[in-house]
């Protein structure tokens, strides 16, 4: 009878077990708790087929698949693969000694390890080597500011030349040939062949602007020198005071009190260039060009020369390409140029406007 | 104690004759396979926590160590510690392939044996193989098919209450048997 209960107790703690729902909470005696603790280690006995079928795939020439009960049998993965085999050569030996003895190890394995290894170094090597000769093409560009351009002769402009001045009382005549006034580094009074006020309240020396210690033939008549109308005198076509045919209190066709064709003070035209008492302006921000895309792949190089007058405020303006080199490098120069900042020439201790040479160089290496 | 000495001599010359057959001969291998197969699966059985992991792993350990054996140098060690060193890698790199590591929760890490549990169940299960053969087939359903009383009456053409006695009997009769080898 005890032996009933023992074994109904025990079939109910084994239930439980397999289950895997906790016991441990239930009082047992010591001799059912003797038996639960080898239960509790059958829980993982090995299938007796497994063991045999594995025997079998070990040591039999070639493994045969056992009928297995499906619900009782769980036959090693070998078994239900059938793919591998007792010949395991593709384990890998483990780092470090770790696994020494345990892997097989193929020497033709080391041997296509190191090939491979040799011929990765010779590229990596042969590459780097390759790379070093082959240098890649880069763009650099350099600029210089020519403040002596003597050596570039430029060519001649269709237009008139800039500087000198121009003036006239709107005459119906041109104006006469007469001699220059004297230059003065700023105009009070504007000369003028025919003299409308004869009483001025301030009477001030008619003059022209340009460079002081420029002296001029005296004449007892003033007037246009390049003038081929002799008479009767005339102050000229022009407005705004002066001789000639322009604008402004100078003389000729130009606009300015200077003297001759264009604008600015001075003779000849033009703006002051560096030299007689007109420092060159120094460059304080030159920003390099960039390179443009299309002269870039055709590798074009060359270097592109812009006429600039630097402004008595440092600034860059009236930028022309004296000397273009075309894709689009013009361009680029010039936006590269227009950024600049100098310090403006200096006459006479005055910031002036100077007109430079830019040289612009474009080169690949 | 020179006895024992004597014997644990004994038995490693043993174990090495049989190594050096089985390199021979691979047919030989049946006999170190019969020798460690229940401590290599209660050694893994007992970190996987899992029979069908455990079994998966024991093959692939005597898979391994048959392909390796040409290359097994003696050195004085018995060769079970060789395929525990094989079933030791074969965890690890189980272990690191997982990606749910489930079986290596802290829990389980704390049920790994020591070398006498995992002695006393190897021997438990060899034991398993020495019962009546209507108690081992018993134990057979039960543990390892998992099956109840009632569907074990039913295979068996039994009835439940003499499937009970059988149970009872095979685990007392284990338990005897465990006792009796200890001395």
């Amino acid at each position: 009878m005890a032996n009933i209960l023992l074994a109904n107790e025990l079939d109910d703690a084994i239930e439980l077990l397999i289950a895997k729902r906790d016991s441990s909470s239930r009082s047992v005696d010591l001799d059912l708790g003797e038996l639960l603790g080898i239960a509790a280690q059958l829980r993982l006995l090995p299938d007796p087929e497994f063991k045999a079928t594995l025997k079998r795939q070990l040591l039999g020439p070639t493994p045969t698949p056992v009928a297995l009960p499906r619900d009782v049998i769980q036959p090693p993965r070998q078994a239900r693969s059938g793919r591998r085999d007792a010949n395991r050569d593709e384990i890998l030996p483990t780092l470090f000694g770790a696994g020494d003895g345990t892997y097989p190890v193929r020497r033709g394995n080391f041997a296509i390890s190191a090939a491979i290894h040799v011929m990765l170094i010779a590229v990596v090597v042969i590459g780097g080597v390759w790379m070093a000769r082959q240098p890649k093409i880069r763009p650099h560009t350099t600029s210089v500011l020519l403040t002596d351009i003597g050596a570039y002769p430029l060519p001649v402009a269709s237009e008139k030349g800039g500087g000198g001045g121009g003036g006239g009382d709107r005459d119906k005549l041109s104006e006469s040939k007469g001699s220059l006034p004297r230059f003065a580094r700023e105009q009070i009074t504007p000369p003028a062949v025919v003299v409308r006020n004869e009483q001025p309240k301030l009477p001030e020396e008619p003059t022209i602007v340009g460079p002081p210690e420029l002296t001029v033939p005296p004449s007892s008549q003033t007037g246009n020198p390049i003038s081929a109308i002799l008479g009767p005198p005339s102050n000229g076509t022009g407005a705004g005071g002066g001789i000639g045919n322009g604008v402004g209190g100078g003389i000729g066709s130009g606009d300015s009190p200077g003297f001759g064709p264009g604008h600015g003070g001075g003779t000849g035209g033009g703006f002051y260039r560096v030299g007689g008492g007109v420092s060159a302006p120094r460059a304080i921000y030159e920003p390099d060009p960039e390179y443009s895309e299309e002269a870039r792949r055709a590798k074009y190089q060359g270097t592109v020369l812009l006429w600039v007058v630097v402004g008595a405020d440092g600034k860059p303006r009236d930028i022309h390409v004296q000397r273009t080199l075309g894709l689009g490098l013009d361009e680029k120069a010039i936006a590269a140029v227009e950024q600049w900042r100098f310090e403006p020439s200096m006459k006479d201790g005055h910031p002036v406007a100077v007109q430079v040479n830019i040289e612009v160089t474009f080169r690949l290496y | 104690m020179k006895a024992l000495e004597n014997e644990k001599l004994t038995k490693q010359n043993h174990e090495r004759l049989q190594i050096e057959a089985a390199q021979r001969d691979t047919a030989r291998f049946a006999e170190l396979y019969e020798n460690n197969f229940e401590r290599v699966y209660a050694y893994i059985a007992r970190r996987v926590g899992s029979r069908e992991a455990a079994q998966d792993l024991t093959a692939d350990v005597f898979h391994q160590a048959l392909a390796n054996l040409p290359r097994f140098e003696w050195r004085g060690l018995p060769f079970i510690a060789w395929l525990l060193g094989i079933a030791a890698n074969l965890l690890s790199d189980r272990w690191q392939r997982s990606v749910r590591r489930q079986e290596v929760v802290a829990d389980d890490l704390e049920r790994v044996g020591t070398e006498d549990d995992i002695e006393q169940r190897a021997m438990l299960y060899q034991l398993v193989e020495t019962l009546p053969e209507d108690q081992r087939r018993v134990i057979i359903l039960r543990f390892v098919a998992q099956k109840s009383l009632r569907e074990i009456a039913a295979d068996l053409g039994r009835s439940d209450g003499a499937i009970k006695q059988l149970q009872l009997r095979a685990l007392q009769n284990l338990r005897e048997r465990i006792r009796s080898s200890h001395g």
